[in-house]
């Protein structure tokens, strides 16, 4: 990795297109400013490993047969506790 | 002239021409530059979102307004610049869906719905707040009346 010292008002240059300005630095917060060509898409590292992960999990799915075909019902009101393939511990019907 | 591709999970398929969707962009970590949107599960509301080129990428897609009443994009800045997309609702709209055995389980990604528009699609950010990385999708309505998720405190 290529580590550069710079300053507030300072630039580097990726390529002949990219330009990455210090716009400030305040305690450990550093405002960059990024100009680049309009087809560089320029993410927050969080969030596009976040949205990535979220991708390659959707691209798991096996089949057809992951899907259901139709939401998922509830137990009948009153028949709360035995029904085996329904966890009671997601959303609503809270027995207690 | 239609066009085939294969897919390891259904084979081969074939779609018309206009039914390949460009991404410029790819999708955010997985590429692909050319998918077409499959509809194998009548009547479910997932669709298929289905890389042309790769047998093996593809993903399950909803139509988040089926689901989601109050669902809003509204678009980065820097993602109107790059895609130059103003109106999202002039397109159609999907979000993935994280698919699990048990259906309530299963997720969908309102931070980055994929916005389809004149024959290309991107996949952008939603800056609205109460657009999360992973939404349930189902959630168990027992009894007809309190209105969904969030228990707002009503009392």
């Amino acid at each position: 990795m290529l580590i550069l010292t710079r300053r507030p008002g300072e630039r580097v240059v990726i390529g002949d297109e990219i330009l990455v300005t210090v716009m400030g630095v305040s305690g450990h917060t550093v405002r960059l400013g990024i100009s680049a060509p309009q087809g560089v898409a320029i993410y927050r590292e969080e969030i596009w490993l976040a949205v990535k992960e979220e991708n390659r999990a959707a691209a798991a799915a096996a089949d057809v047969d992951a899907l259901p075909t139709a939401p998922p019902q509830a137990p009948a009101p009153g028949a709360v506790e035995d029904s085996s393939d329904a966890p009671a511990d997601h959303a609503s019907s809270d027995a207690a | 002239m239609s066009v085939t591709f294969e897919s390891v999970r259904f084979g081969t398929v074939e779609i018309q021409p206009e039914d390949v969707t460009e991404f410029p962009f790819g999708l955010i970590g997985l590429g692909g530059s050319r998918y077409a949107l499959l509809d194998r599960n009548p009547g479910s509301g997932f669709l298929w979102l289905h890389s042309v080129d790769d047998p093996a990428l593809a993903l399950p897609v909803v139509n988040p307004h089926q689901f989601f009443a109050d669902f809003t994009l509204e678009i980065e800045p820097e993602d109107r610049e790059r895609t130059g997309i103003t109106d999202p609702s002039a397109g159609r709209l999907y979000v993935t869906v994280h698919a699990t055995p048990d259906p309530l389980d299963i997720t969908v990604n309102l931070r980055a719905p994929i916005v389809i528009c004149d024959g290309r699609g991107y996949q952008v950010l939603n800056t609205n707040e109460r657009a999360p990385l992973r939404a349930p999708l189902f959630t168990l309505q027992a009894q007809p009346a309190p209105g969904r998720s969030q228990p707002v405190d009503a009392a």
